[in-house]
């Protein structure tokens, strides 16, 4: 006669046997096999710890830390560009620390004067091309911005959203300092109106959806570019800008009010560390720690034109160019 | 009840009633509600759960709309009526695809009814358990198949290209027309299969006799007949297209919705206030059209039913119409099974698009990355399922069989998530208990709150029709002897609609593990679910493991449909030595 | 355990959308202890609401209701000591029959083995011992009918509510039910209240009658006033057959009076208060109370244009020269011989058993 309320509690009590435990809670603007990567080596070497993560892009992972102050979910904030971390130390969002075995290291332009963030990668927005379209329209891969308003590129690039992806602001902000506010917008609004397939909300996403051949050009950062589609076998050749292409510097900090300090210290100095950044080979990243090993693939600022990119002012400016460039482009 | 049996007697002239007996209902209820303690605690604690999981985050949303942070700003509607295209172009998308899905889903579910209900075609059981599918999938299932085949490196493009060498481009309003048609036509299927069963076939003979043919009587009486199910159709086909967010993030290129707008305007760019408003623009029409339904089109619809279908040996359509019908059928469920099929397949390649070598790689990576999504999932649904089931129970029970101040008001405040889209509750449930009191943004609990209470409508539903198979004498003896609410409500009600509860309960913990649009609002770190994988696998453009988990989350789903029919069919069984 | 019922001013009204409906309209009634009341009436009458609303299903608009003397108006049915037997029974079908019996015991927390005394001896009392462990499905309707009156019974409530019991019930078993209702009702001497749209079922089975009608309780009274001085038309219509004969007072003398039928003789029937020489009536004259004679004998005369012989008794329609056609029932036709249609008769009406209405 009770078997179904006996039936009924067993089905109840299947999920409530899994809460809690004492774990690290990181949010990551990596992706999420990249972090499992790291976070499976941290663990490695800190078997006492377990860490959860959560993988959201930039402008997402920022967007949340808004909404969960002052009792954010997690206690580190790993990866993304620079601005957003910038943006979040002036919002109150999070925590200096200077105590960091990196922090000697870096130059001046790669952490905060603060201590509210360190720099840990740095990358370079390029045009990933999906080489079958290039030999059937018989093209050179785009080696300028204004190719991408050529008629055989109609309708066939992807990028990120300026207001969801590190990525994506990122490249409107190097084309606002490249052109001036006025004509970088103009060029974001043509590109929207004549080049744009669709917007990504992932930063990394182009790159692959030029690699699966939904698109013709991509528009990501460089090691996403080798990581996500050239490295994977993808058909897939990078290129870069003439006129000079915007770069991140990717950084790490501790979020205020997080439930683990200490925990996410932790894992904060071993990111600093040589061995944790050698990690990065296998997905052509570019480290900060001088003693980290480079992949001989990865593309490193030597090989780029660079245009001149202020993070304080990129990062001051983000809310503002966002709403701008929604207002031009309607998306 | 009363209103069953009972003829009532002319109504009298309502101003012969005293002060005394226009007051007397309520003030009898609130009497009688004082001596009925059980009750009383039952209907606080339902009252009070409505209150804060359903008005209260809708509230929020309005409030934020206008009111963000606490000033009123109406910035985003003054700019939406100034025809901001980021305002604008969204809402007339979302209601051009919605009435474009509408029509075509209404179209193929009509067929599908038709065929089986009308035409008796052969394998209607097959053809109804492949329309029956999409019910239980993710949704966004299809965008991710019609990639795979029709994308711009998809199967059948490339082997089009070789063959005639055209090129089409599926992403934007025909990509989404023809997902969301596959997605959600099985429920203009299931709405209208019941309606054409109850159409009196002597109707239909009756034109017959009098000479009509085949055509003039589908045209002249059947589909008239069938209106108000059509209308019905069409109204919810609607309203599911414009709340749809899984395919159009998918596949939308660059056609913009309202909820994949306010989904990157709230989780990108925390912008609140932009995302309310578009949650208004939302609601707006939603709603709309279910009061059309409500007050409209309900009061058209006891045309078609004339009693019992009388089984009739002569079918409505002549063998032609019954193989061309066969055909079409064969055509539609090889399109779904194509879609399907291309989703397991693409879950078993290495790298889509260039290496379709086959591997378990996928399933590895869901298995041990993304185990504890699994296991979230499976949890959280398996939690919500039977409290959102008894819950549905509990409040159908309350205000169909119980009398008390506010009856109508519960009823219409417990409904109203039936109208309201899943992004909008996510954004309203992100917006209220993201503060003290009551802050749970983070926890599993909001989870569970937006499974049950996104669900619960379809719960009251599903739990008002299981009651009306317990005669109401059942429960008024229990009350009678002397049992409580409680008791009469645990021991009588409850045990009297288990089997139909759990049969219920398949369908609930399907559209838990499959429901994306609310969740997607509200998940954290520690709670992820495999749907926001699966998405966010989607959005990084890793079609092969995103196609893994649409393959485990279909499996997981049938096996929870299998372990609840082996449970009820046991309970059925031990009751039929009962004599049921 | 007993204890008068009354019903005070009782009224329901239910509240549609666009329009209030009074089903039950200032309604008075005594229930004495120990008698059985009946709520007489046809369906739409409000007389199952009045029992919903003593029972404590329906709550009333206003008006109170006494049981004992304590006022139970808006008490919940558990807070009541009354008892249903529902039309359609409403037995647990997920209980056995001795679960369904012990349910009130257990609720009111009756040690088991009090429990299983009280249960076996209420399941003799209604001849169903044995069948405790049978699922109520596998009953037949009489026994599920013993069933559900053996669980109401078992809780010994004040008051015994019974709710058209018998209606699922085929002709014969009805009227064994009904009798064996009445015996134990009697013997335990229970209060009761019974609704019912079956006169026969009423006038066999109450002590007292109420007819109910629109809402309203028209008429109270036993069995024998109910059918014999019936109130108004309705009830005089409504309880049995009535043929309705207009006519005007002619004179009254002590303790009679003398009647002028429209379109027939005069008749001397008992005086009735309240009527003065010149009034205009209405007479009710059952069907049995007249005698067939002769053309020209008797107060009327017309033609038989109907007939019926059914056994125990021949029916007759009489058309009488106004048009009006008046009905008629012959006992033991045998004895007095079929007459055919077109035969012309002369109708004797018993002058003790006419009934004097006002016209309406």
């Amino acid at each position: 006669m009770r078997r179904w309320a006996v039936g009924l509690c067993a089905l109840a009590l299947v999920g409530v046997s899994a809460l809690g435990q004492e774990v690290l809670n990181i949010y990551t603007a990596f992706d999420v096999d990249q972090a499992q990567t790291y976070v499976e080596e941290f663990e490695n070497a800190h078997p006492d710890i377990r860490v959860e993560f959560v993988r959201l892009s930039a402008g997402a992972l920022l967007a949340r830390l808004r909404a969960e102050h002052p009792r954010p979910g997690a206690s580190l904030w790993l990866a993304g560009p620079s601005d957003t971390h910038i943006i979040a130390a002036a919002e109150g969002l999070l925590e200096p620390y200077t105590a960091s075995l990196g922090w000697q290291y870096l130059p001046e332009w790669a952490k905060c004067p603060d201590g509210y963030w360190s720099g840990i990668y740095t990358g370079f927005i390029g045009f990933a091309t999906n080489k079958d379209f290039l030999e059937e329209h018989g093209l050179e891969p785009p080696t300028s911005w204004y190719d991408l308003l050529e008629p055989e590129y109609e309708f066939k690039v992807s990028m990120a959203y300026p207001y969801t992806s590190g990525t994506g602001y990122t490249r409107l902000a190097s084309l606002v300092f490249l052109l001036g506010e006025e004509e970088g917008l103009e060029f974001e609004r043509k590109l929207a109106e004549h080049a744009v397939h669709h917007y990504t909300s992932s930063g990394s996403a182009p790159a692959t959806e030029a690699g699966l051949g939904e698109v013709a050009v991509g528009i990501a950062f460089s090691h996403d570019i080798v990581a996500r589609a050239v490295g994977l076998g993808y058909p897939v050749v990078m290129s870069f800008p003439k006129e000079g292409t915007g770069y991140e510097v990717g950084a790490i900090s501790l979020i205020k009010n997080g439930p683990e300090p200490e925990l996410a210290k932790v894992f904060y100095d071993w990111m600093m560390s040589a061995e944790a950044q050698t990690l990065y080979q296998e997905w052509y990243r570019v480290p900060l720690n001088p003693a980290a090993e480079v992949h001989p693939e990865a593309v490193t600022a030597a090989e780029v034109t660079l245009v001149d990119y202020d993070f304080v002012w990129a990062a001051d400016n983000r809310d503002r160019l966002s709403d701008l460039w929604q207002e031009l482009t309607g998306f | 009840m009363w209103g069953g049996k009972l003829r009532l007697p002319p109504t009298s002239d309502p101003g012969s009633l005293t002060m005394r007996e226009r007051i007397g209902r309520t003030g009898g209820e609130l009497r009688r509600l004082a001596h009925d303690r059980g009750l009383l605690l039952v209907l606080v604690v339902v009252v009070a759960l409505v209150a804060t999981f359903v008005v209260f985050p809708l509230f929020q949303v309005f409030r934020e709309s206008i009111f963000p942070r606490g000033q009123f700003d109406a910035t985003h509607f003054v700019r939406f009526f100034q025809g901001a295209p980021f305002l604008i172009t969204p809402f007339f998308n979302s209601l051009i695809l919605g009435g474009l899905v509408a029509l075509t889903g209404t179209v193929v579910g009509f067929t599908f009814a038709f065929a089986i209900a009308r035409a008796n075609v052969p394998g209607s059981r097959v053809f109804r358990w492949i329309a029956t599918l999409p019910m239980i999938s993710p949704p966004f299932i299809m965008a991710l198949a019609a990639i795979l085949l029709l994308g711009n490196r998809g199967m059948i493009t490339q082997v089009i290209h070789n063959v005639f060498g055209v090129r089409w481009s599926i992403y934007g309003l025909p990509g989404l027309v023809l997902t969301q048609t596959l997605a959600y036509f099985p429920v203009a299927f299931m709405a209208l299969e019941g309606v054409l069963r109850a159409i009196d076939r002597s109707t239909e003979e009756a034109a017959f006799d009098l000479g009509a043919s085949k055509l003039r009587t589908f045209v002249k009486v059947t589909l008239p007949l069938a209106a108000p199910g059509i209308g019905a159709a069409l109204l919810l086909l609607f309203v599911i297209s414009l709340g749809d967010f899984g395919n159009p993030i998918v596949i939308g290129g660059r056609f913009q919705v309202l909820t994949v707008q306010a989904y990157l305007a709230i989780t990108g760019r925390y912008n609140m206030p932009l995302g309310a408003t578009l949650a208004i623009l939302l609601l707006v029409p939603t709603a709309l059209v279910f009061i059309v339904q409500r007050y409209w089109l309900s009061r058209r619809s006891h045309v078609t039913v004339t009693g019992r279908p009388t089984p009739s040996t002569a079918h409505a359509s002549g063998p032609l119409l019954r193989w061309v019908l066969f055909g079409v059928l064969c055509f539609l469920s090889g399109v779904i099974l194509l879609f399907y099929g291309m989703v397991v397949y693409g879950a078993f390649t290495h790298l889509w698009g260039v290496n379709h070598a086959l591997t378990m790689d996928n399933f590895r990576y869901v298995f041990s990355v993304g185990r504890r999504y699994f296991m979230n999932t499976v949890q959280l649904a398996a939690i919500a399922t039977p409290i959102g089931g008894i819950l549905g129970i509990l409040i159908a029970f309350l205000v169909t069989r119980k009398r008390f101040p506010g009856r109508k008001t519960l009823d219409f405040l417990s409904m109203m998530n039936f109208a309201v889209p899943g992004i909008v509750v996510g954004i309203g449930y992100l917006l209220a208990f993201n503060a003290p009191p009551l802050r749970l943004t983070g926890t599993a609990a909001i989870i569970l709150a937006v499974f049950v209470f996104q669900r619960m409508p379809v719960a009251i539903r599903d739990g008002a029709a299981m009651l009306q198979q317990v005669d109401a004498a059942i429960d008024e003896s229990a009350s009678d002897l002397g049992a409580g609410f409680m008791r009469t409500f645990g021991r009588i009600v409850l045990p009297l609609v288990a089997p139909a509860m759990f049969s219920g309960m398949a369908y609930m913990f399907a559209t838990c593990v499959t429901s994306i649009s609310a969740v997607v609002m509200v998940v954290s770190a520690r709670w992820q679910l495999m749907t926001v994988a699966l998405l966010n696998d989607v959005d990084n453009a890793q079609l092969s493991r995103a196609a893994a988990w649409g393959v485990v989350i279909i499996a997981v789903v049938l096996a929870a449909i299998f372990v609840l029919d082996v449970l009820v069919s046991r309970l059925l069984s031990r009751r039929g030595s009962h004599g049921r | 355990m007993a204890g008068e019922l009354l019903l005070q001013e009782l009224t329901k009204v239910f509240f549609g959308l666009r329009e209030q409906v009074v089903a039950v309209d200032h309604a008075n009634l005594a229930v004495e202890e120990g008698s059985l009341v009946t709520l007489l009436g046809p369906s739409g009458c409000g007389k199952t609401t009045t029992l919903r609303m003593v029972g404590g299903f329906e709550i009333p608009t206003s008006g109170e209701i006494y049981l004992a003397e304590e006022r139970i108006t808006e008490l919940p049915p558990q807070r009541r000591n009354t008892a249903t037997v529902f039309q359609s029974y409403g037995l647990f079908p997920h209980m056995s029959v001795f679960e369904n019996v012990a349910f009130g015991l257990k609720v009111r927390r009756f040690r088991r083995a009090e429990i299983r005394r009280k249960v076996e001896e209420t399941l003799a009392l209604v001849g169903l011992q044995g069948l405790g462990g049978r699922p109520p499905n596998h009953l037949s309707g009489g026994q599920q009918q013993r069933v559900a009156l053996c669980r109401a019974l078992v809780i010994e409530p004040q008051v015994l509510l019974f709710d058209e019991p018998l209606s699922n019930l085929d002709a014969k078993l009805r009227v064994e039910t009904r009798d064996h209702i009445r015996k134990l009702q009697k013997t335990l001497g229970i209060t009761s209240l019974y609704v019912t749209h079956d006169q026969a079922e009423a006038m066999a089975i109450s002590d007292l009658i109420a007819v109910m009608h629109a809402g309203c309780i028209q008429q109270m009274g036993t069995p024998y006033e109910i059918y014999a001085k019936p109130a108004n038309t309705f009830i005089a219509d409504f309880i049995g057959r009535a043929n309705f004969l207009r006519g005007r007072v002619a004179q009254i003398t002590e303790g009679e009076m003398v009647l002028d039928l429209d379109g027939g003789d005069s008749i001397v029937v008992a005086a009735s208060d309240g009527y003065a020489a010149g009034d205009r009536v209405k007479v009710v004259v059952r069907p049995e109370a007249v005698d067939l004679v002769g053309p020209g004998e008797g107060e009327l005369s017309g033609a038989i244009t109907l007939a019926h012989y059914t056994g125990s008794m021949a029916t007759y329609q009489v058309e009488l020269p106004d048009g009006e056609v008046f009905n008629v029932e012959v006992l033991s036709p045998q004895e007095k011989g079929f007459l055919e249609p077109g035969t012309e008769v002369g109708i004797r009406i018993h002058r003790k058993s006419v009934h004097v209405l006002d016209v309406d």
